[in-house]
């Protein structure tokens, strides 16, 4: 991952860290996201044809015009809806100052890892390249281009080759993870050594001083707790003994430390774990998930519920201070969790799900 | 950090009125005491003083104004006059401090 904020601009920005023209510039742009009746219309839309129609009056519609030449369906509405969001995030990656620019992108590193785990599962699995770029979010450093060339290559072991020609900074983890891989063939190696690594690199970059790198921090503190406790719930669940529970420690969460998430991994069920938890923030947001975890018995009630917090945190930086960098990361998610409600929109759409089924597939906070 | 910019506003406030005062009041008591010239220095310091000071306050705020205003009108053009009076409005500064500087001039000079 090299140093966005030191790469060549090719116009002037506000320098330093003076935040006036970026964050009164987006929340211009916040004005224009979709609010809740605007995607519930979409959702009674009879058909994509009739969403991409109302769709055509906000700000997807050059994305929209531009895609759908080649015809109205949902494969292309979805390419439209991921070119804006590429697009957005470009926009305003370009108007930041310095300081803001250096904190988002090391926050967007996430999408990187993201990516590049869909790309490795993927290749573990044997999928089609058209499969892959479905699951694919370009929202980091590694841009659309860039996602496809990996997804295009022959196996995993193609994908941490090129990784290393290419010269990014995840080749360290992806090589590590991949000595582990060729051992024992699964893949968690290989993700654990990427967390693990972009858990390090963002904590040390954000170690500077200042109330926006303090909140940068917290929201990176929050995502890795989140990663913590949904492996802690993971491993509950699977109920494994021989294997060391650190060694799936992320190091850097906020509440969830390793002398915490090991006393968490030792507990002999997921109601203990719930226990141990009520007196953290995550305590009540567990609690709510419990009940829906008794009828469906599966870990993705708790991953749901921790990530929804996690956006609902992140978005409501936004109301903190006017001049600081909380307003663009907050709207910066805001954009790609709508991106990815259209996007569950149109698929539900597609396929003839029923309105109610994508409601709840919805990531409203 | 809006912490920290209340202290640094609280301290330039008291800075300000801690300076500002104390030299009109030793225009005042210069005039009393001594000949008329000193009196007349005494209140032109004073008057440059207060324009001085509220010319670079409104140049700060101005051009605050004015990022923030061309970062919004970059986004929502309809909004252009809203910006404008936005950006007007930091004027005021500078006229109240002209203001007072013609005051503090126009100060009677009183025989000792």
């Amino acid at each position: 991952m090299s140093d966005v904020a030191t790469k060549a601009r090719t116009r002037t920005v506000p320098a330093g860290g003076d935040y006036g023209y970026a964050n009164a510039r987006i929340r211009g742009m916040r004005s224009r996201l979709l609010d809740r009746s605007y995607l519930d219309m979409l959702i009674e839309a009879p058909d994509v044809k009739r969403m991409v129609q109302d769709l055509a009056d906000t700000e997807y519609g050059p994305d929209l015009e531009e895609t759908l030449i080649h015809g109205v369906d949902a494969a292309n509405v979805d390419i439209a809806l991921k070119n804006n969001m590429v697009r957005t995030f470009q926009k305003v990656l370009g108007f930041l100052n310095d300081d803001a620019l250096y904190l988002v992108t090391t926050l967007l590193g996430r999408w990187d890892v993201f990516n590049l785990k869909t790309i490795l599962r993927a290749k573990h699995m044997h999928l089609e390249v058209d499969e892959i770029a479905d699951g694919l979010l370009p929202a980091g450093q590694l841009n659309e281009v860039d996602l496809e060339a990996l997804s295009s290559v022959e196996d995993v072991r193609a994908v941490v080759d090129t990784a290393a020609t290419w010269g990014l900074a995840f080749t360290a983890p992806l090589r590590e993870g991949y000595t582990e891989y060729m051992k024992t063939g699964d893949l968690v190696s290989i993700e654990l050594a990427l967390d693990r690594y972009y858990a390090e690199w963002a904590s040390r970059r954000l170690a500077r001083r200042g109330a926006n790198a303090k909140l940068a921090r917290r929201v990176l503190a929050t995502q890795i707790d989140v990663g913590n406790l949904v492996m802690v719930l993971r491993l509950q669940k699977e109920d494994v003994e021989d294997i060391d529970v650190a060694d799936f420690f992320l190091p850097g969460g906020a509440i969830v430390g390793i002398d915490l998430y090991q006393e968490l991994a030792g507990m002999s069920d997921i109601d203990e774990v719930l226990d141990r938890l009520r007196g953290t923030p995550y305590g009540r947001t567990l609690d709510e998930a419990a009940t829906l975890f008794l009828e469906q018995n599966s870990i993705a009630v708790f991953e749901r519920a921790l990530e929804d917090l996690l956006t609902r945190r992140t978005l409501g930086l936004a109301k903190g201070d006017p001049l600081g960098v909380g307003v663009s990361v907050a709207y910066l998610w805001a954009k790609q969790n709508e991106v990815t409600n259209l996007r569950i929109i149109v698929k539900g759409k597609a396929v003839g799900m029923p309105t109610s089924r994508v409601r709840e597939e919805l990531i409203l906070v | 950090m809006i912490k920290n910019r209340l202290a640094k506003w609280v301290f330039g406030s008291t800075f300000v009125v801690t300076t500002l005062i104390p030299t009109v009041a030793f225009a005042a008591e210069a005039e009393a005491a001594s000949g008329e010239w000193q009196s007349y220095v005494a209140k032109a310091f004073a008057a440059a003083f207060a324009i001085g000071v509220s010319a670079l306050a409104a140049g700060y705020a101005m051009a605050r104004i004015g990022s923030a205003g061309a970062g919004t009108l970059a986004e929502r053009p309809e909004v252009a006059t809203f910006v404008i009076v936005l950006q007007a409005l930091a004027e005021l500064i500078v006229l109240l401090g002209f203001v007072a500087a013609i005051l503090i001039v126009n100060m009677p000079v009183t025989p000792a």
